[in-house]
């Protein structure tokens, strides 16, 4: 078998993860066999006989090995689980199943209503401090299906949408009618944060939420202390609360 | 077929070593970029592949029309895609991605297509200088995270024309409203990616107020496929905003185009504003309803109904698009990033920039969401790949980890001779996309390619003329009297509302008293 140049690697040794060291060392071993198949030094190989020998088909027999051994790929566009369901772990809280659906973040900070009727279920990073905290009707948004019904009946008023996505194009067509967003990735510099803060629509991102339902009252403290850059460099934490109301 | 010297592997690993350290911070503090639309972290992945195949070939034809530095001059005068982010950072950071993807997979050595490298990083290096060539730098990040590339004369008419506004007047609510209309309708245009927006500055108006200027690039019917026909009625592919604020300092401007400040910018602070166009055929910027207070308001609002008709167009035709369209058009948006380039040498074919390269077409089949963002985060993250780790007494900047983004070229090809040179030529490309129309939008109309480009190769605007290139900001300090300095002054002033035929001797003040005396 034909050695590569990084086989002798003083430093390096596996990858961080394991679908990208699954992926990776199986590369490696294909241009190990191509390589010494092709008769031929690296320097004839690497941009000659490597674009014929190596193809789509390795590679997709590199994917498909995966999937033989069990692994499911976690999704992130909803279009590529849709498109090989068969290959990606199932999608939750995106259809009937909404209902009972709820973001269930390890780290959300929790407490039981307190005598105004506020229920603490969460927190996250406020991109701009407002004068006042908002309340209003929790809805969740994760597919394009829904953001198309929300664009051909319109967004109910008082909706604080919870979204997923930190992008700025799943909700493209209907962000400006949301009253408040919970967004559970990203930064404040992520789009869809530069977009609310364009729109003066207050906005929690990196949220970690816990037992938000859809159509739950809730309210955000869109009065915290926005974060900002330095914080994030600095590992500093600088979050809002999210309240459930209660009564 | 020329040696390669230690000097010039010197020079190329330090830029290389720069981008790194760059990469590093605008990744850790600015953002993470996601969508449950579009498939990114794919999509980045085919595209950073393309930009390693191609861009080589793509930037030596480029040059055989038109300098590196040359486009980086006609550049400072428009406000057209290729300032940041795409040159700052995306064209060196794409291309080494691709390539440290494919060292990382073993496909190839950190020696191999080192001619390719030395010139990519050199033709980086001679347009960012030449872009910056007002403020001095390289990047923003060598500038502090700022970006102060226009001359007074130019700052000067923004400054002038531009109309003041407060928050909840008609002006204020109607400019607000279109940048973020508009800002909404870059990132989809752009398949969820920020480059269709742009803010260089800050420029100090008074010891209170600041000035960046915004550009919205992109927009019209142009050189994406997916906006034949939803774009139609965008009546400007690119628009500059010259904003004044009052009460918050722009502390990072990045080299991807986005702003910081203290305090935190809210729309309060917004004190000022004016609306201009610009392309490669275009006399610099040009105004844009800026007649009189109320055309502007009532030009911001019709421009942001515009882009709201058309967002609401284009997000249901990429509703209904396939998975492996989606990643096309955002590799296509990613790899062609650079391709104003093309468009200012008068040399931009659609078959070079819109298409997949069959080279890097072969790997989509490994490009699932999960092996895609999980590489993507290793690579620009916890640089995990061991192709990444470094001795273990370094501390690479920022993160004091044994690491480097992107892998430098090692010295001993110096001694033994064993790298390659080149991947190539171009290769044949691919779509799932509808074939491009051949309808450009242009600020002398809607143009074919043909034509668009022999307008681009005839056409020099006119203070990038041989006559005035190097007149630059350092010569007018000692030179604002003469007939040269005014002639160019009042080239610059030829569409200026408050400046026309001044001439080169204002200051900053007298454009202010000028301005109260209106």
């Amino acid at each position: 078998m034909a050695r590569l140049y990084g086989d002798s690697d003083k430093y390096g040794d596996q990858c961080g993860t394991p679908v990208v060291e699954a992926f990776h060392g199986a590369i490696k071993e294909l241009v190990r066999r191509k390589l010494a198949e092709s008769g031929q030094d690296w320097n004839d190989f690497v941009f000659g006989t490597a674009f014929e020998l190596i193809t789509a088909s390795d590679f997709r027999a590199i994917d498909q090995k995966l999937l033989d051994y069990g692994h499911r790929y976690v999704w992130s566009a909803l279009k590529s689980q849709q498109e090989r369901p068969e290959a990606y772990t199932a999608a939750q809280g995106v259809g009937e199943d909404l209902a009972t659906f709820s973001f269930e973040h390890p780290e959300a900070p929790k407490a039981p209503a307190d005598a105004a009727g506020l229920e603490l279920c969460g927190c996250g990073d406020n991109v701009v401090q407002y004068d006042t905290d908002l309340v209003g009707t929790a809805r969740y948004i994760r597919s394009s299906a829904m953001v198309l019904t929300y664009l051909q009946n319109g967004v109910p008023p008082g909706t604080i949408a919870v979204i997923d996505d930190s992008g700025g194009t799943l909700t493209a067509p209907i962000l400006e009618q949301f009253t408040g967003v919970l967004c559970a990735g990203g930064t404040v510099r992520s789009h869809l944060g530069i977009l609310t803060r364009e729109y003066g629509i207050p906005c929690f991102m990196n949220s970690k939420l816990s037992g938000i339902r859809e159509g739950d009252t809730v309210r955000i403290e869109s009065t915290a202390t926005a974060k900002t850059a330095d914080a994030y460099q600095k590992g500093v934490e600088m979050t809002g609360r999210v309240w459930r109301v209660t009564k | 077929m020329k040696d390669i010297t230690y000097t010039q592997l010197l020079e190329t690993n330090n830029l290389i070593q720069q981008n790194t350290d760059l990469t590093y911070w605008l990744c850790l503090t600015r953002t993470v970029q996601e969508s449950k639309l579009f498939p990114v972290s794919p999509y980045m992945i085919l595209s950073y592949f393309m930009c390693f195949y191609r861009y080589p070939s793509l930037l030596r034809k480029i040059e055989q029309h038109m300098a590196a530095e040359e486009i980086g001059d006609r550049a400072r005068n428009m406000g057209i895609k290729i300032q940041n982010p795409a040159m700052g950072w995306c064209l060196p950071s794409f291309y080494l991605l691709g390539r440290e993807y494919l060292i990382a997979m073993g496909m190839i050595r950190p020696q191999d297509a080192v001619e390719d490298v030395i010139y990519v990083m050199d033709f980086w290096k001679r347009f960012e200088l030449a872009w910056h060539r007002n403020d001095g730098h390289l990047t923003n990040r060598d500038f502090g995270h700022r970006a102060q590339v226009l001359p007074e004369r130019k700052l000067q008419i923004f400054h002038a024309d531009m109309y003041d506004c407060v928050e909840g007047d008609p002006l204020h609510t109607a400019a607000q409203g279109f940048m973020a209309a508009t800002s909404q309708y870059g990132f989809l245009v752009s398949c969820e990616s920020r480059i269709a927006l742009h803010n260089q500055g800050p420029y100090k108006l008074d010891d209170e107020r600041e000035m960046i200027v915004r550009d919205f690039m992109d927009l019209a019917e142009g050189d994406y496929p997916w906006l034949d026909g939803v774009a139609a009625d965008m009546p400007y592919n690119n628009l500059t905003v010259p904003m004044a604020v009052k009460g918050c300092h722009f502390n990072i401007i990045d080299d991807w185009g986005s702003f910081e400040s203290q305090p935190e910018f809210k729309s309060h602070h917004m004190v000022g504003v004016g609306l201009y166009t610009s392309d490669t055929l275009s006399e610099g910027h040009t105004p844009v309803g800026m007649g009189s207070r109320e055309e502007l308001t009532r030009t911001f609002e019709m421009l942001a109904q515009k882009a709201k008709d058309a967002t609401t167009k284009l997000w249901q035709r990429i509703a209904g698009w396939s998975r492996d369209q989606m990643v096309d058009a955002g590799a296509i948006t990613y790899f062609s990033i650079i391709k104003d380039l093309a468009h200012v040498a008068g040399c931009y074919a659609a078959e070079d920039w819109v298409m997949i390269d069959e080279r890097a077409e072969r790997f989509r089949p490994l490009l699932n969401d999960e092996y895609s963002n999980m590489s993507l985060w290793e690579i620009l993250g916890p640089l995990s790949n061991p192709t990444q780790r470094t001795n273990e007494y370094q501390m690479c900047q920022h993160a004091n980890t044994p690491a480097r983004m992107y892998s430098l070229i090692p010295y001993s090809i110096l001694k033994d001779g064993d790298y390659t040179r080149t991947v190539g030529g171009l290769a044949p490309g691919v779509s799932h996309l509808p074939p491009k129309e051949d309808r450009y939008r242009t600020t002398q109309g809607v143009l074919s390619l043909a034509e668009y480009n022999r307008r681009a190769r005839e056409f020099t605007p006119a203070v990038c003329g041989e006559d005035y290139k190097f007149l630059c900001e350092s010569w007018l300090k000692y030179h604002h009297t003469t007939p040269e300095a005014d002639t160019l002054y009042r080239l610059e002033q030829r569409d200026s509302r408050r400046l026309r035929d001044r001439g080169a001797g204002l200051s900053r003040a007298d454009v202010e008293a000028l301005r109260r005396d209106a």
